[in-house]
């Protein structure tokens, strides 16, 4: 059976940073790398948490993105 | 006027780590500040190459300050 390995972990957040003419959210980006691979859910959204309240800006998303090796 | 806050920790091994948060809160409330540091070694995801963060070693802003000259 395949296996994925996991070889990297980032955590994303994702910022509205305001409208463009439209009226669609305007968003930004803010990627953290070095992430442990062994990181739960809990723990990433306590971090991320922290993080958030040292920012002005307004939160729309924290993802956690995922590197993994397919190995046969 | 694009202000960073940048949080200092230090690893494991001794050696320093940074992350990097834009659009700060201000004034800084170093406090505060402290406080979301250490939630963040508590959460314990994040590492780097020279081990996870261990303890908190300081915090600073940074103020980048760009002027473009039209050269003709």
């Amino acid at each position: 059976m395949a296996q994925a390995v996991v070889t990297a972990s980032k955590l994303r957040l994702v910022f509205q940073v305001g409208m463009d003419d439209e009226g669609k959210p305007v968003l930004k980006a803010k990627t953290f790398n070095n992430i442990q691979k062994s990181a739960a859910p809990d723990q990433l959204l306590q971090a991320a948490q922290a993080l958030i309240g040292l920012s002005n800006d307004t939160l729309s998303n924290i993802e956690r993105v995922d590197n993994a090796d397919l190995l046969a | 006027m694009a202000k960073t806050l940048e949080l200092e920790f230090v690893t494991e091994f001794g050696k320093t780590a940074r992350l990097s948060v834009d659009n700060p809160k201000e004034p800084i409330d170093e406090s505060v500040v402290k406080a979301a540091m250490e939630e963040m070694i508590a959460s314990g995801i994040f590492t780097s190459t020279n081990g996870n963060f261990a303890s908190v070693k300081g915090a600073r802003v940074i103020d980048r300050n760009v002027t473009e000259y039209e050269i003709v």
